[in-house]
């Protein structure tokens, strides 16, 4: 059995890869939504989305509506890979016990 | 890193917790076109069966037949949006079935309720079917949000005063506050 994904099982990085995976591949999210529905504030959300970027698991796109600036994040490849591999090491523990 | 058993439950639960709040998150951007759709054929039903009286009798079946073939466009186009075998694909296919079940139970009951009431005039049978659709708000509200409860209220009280004290206006004021709460419920949903 693989090891845990010690990026994604942080709980607020955890919470925030199972958002972005049940969107379909390469949707956006924007950053104030997915605040909202994680009940984050945004400099604990920042930090979060900040170490998933790092590590590849994230893509951050920053833009403009009018003059307001806007971020959004989807899972890249990568992170949905890594996302699914945590979610299997997971239910394995479970089923089969460590 | 050393994961136990609980710490294991606990993640795949919040999980699927997160999981959830997309699907909701997908189900209200999902039914916000098809609410806007069915506002705007209210709304123009209502005004022309206002001011062109003449041409009431088949401008209904022309605007609700446009807001099938719309909604079915509109729900084809949902279904093709993510890639398939994607466990978005999956949500996609649960929340598009869901709305169509829902349409058709909603369809099924005004149907059932005019066949038993028996309206007697063109105007009770449009506050009875227009008064429906602020009552649905009201309940989901309970469940999605105090928004979609204020805005299904309001409406609610506005066809309720058009239909006993309006009744010169009925039809535009059915138009303006009927299809009205459905394109600003439509609209709210967008903004979730």
């Amino acid at each position: 059995m693989e090891g845990p994904d010690e990026i994604i099982h942080q709980s607020m990085r955890l919470r925030i890869a199972a958002s972005l995976n049940a969107l379909p591949s390469g949707e956006l999210l924007e950053f104030g939504k997915l605040k909202s529905m994680l009940g984050a504030t945004d400099g604990n959300m920042a930090t979060h989305l900040g170490a998933l970027e790092k590590a590849g698991y994230i893509a951050v796109e920053k833009d403009f509506v009018g003059k307001k600036p806007r971020t959004r994040v989807s899972l890249t490849r990568v992170g949905r890979k890594a996302f699914e591999r945590h979610v299997s090491y997971l239910k394995d523990l479970l089923e089969g016990g460590q | 890193m050393n994961v136990t058993r609980e710490e294991a439950a606990q993640a795949l639960a919040d999980i699927d917790k997160a999981s959830d709040r997309v699907f909701k998150l997908k189900g209200y951007h999902h039914g916000a076109p098809f609410f806007i759709v069915w506002g705007f054929v209210w709304l123009i039903a209502n005004s022309v069966s206002q001011f062109r009286p003449e041409y009431q009798r088949w401008v209904w079946p022309a605007a609700v037949g446009a807001g099938f073939v719309i909604s079915m466009v509109i729900g084809i186009a949902q279904s093709r949006k993510s890639p398939a075998g994607t466990q978005a694909a999956a949500l996609d296919r649960r929340v598009g079935s869901r709305i169509g079940m829902t349409s058709g139970v909603m369809m099924a009951f005004i149907a059932t309720m005019i066949l038993i009431a028996q309206p007697s005039s063109a105007d009770e049978g449009n506050a009875m079917v227009s008064i429906f659709f602020p009552f649905m708000y009201m309940a989901a509200g309970i469940w999605a949000g105090w928004r979609l409860f204020a805005i299904g209220l309001v409406t609610a009280i506005a066809i309720i005063v058009g239909f006993f004290w309006m009744r010169e206006y009925f039809d535009i004021w059915m138009g303006v506050f009927g299809g009205g709460s459905l394109i600003a419920g439509g609209i709210w949903l967008r903004t979730a």
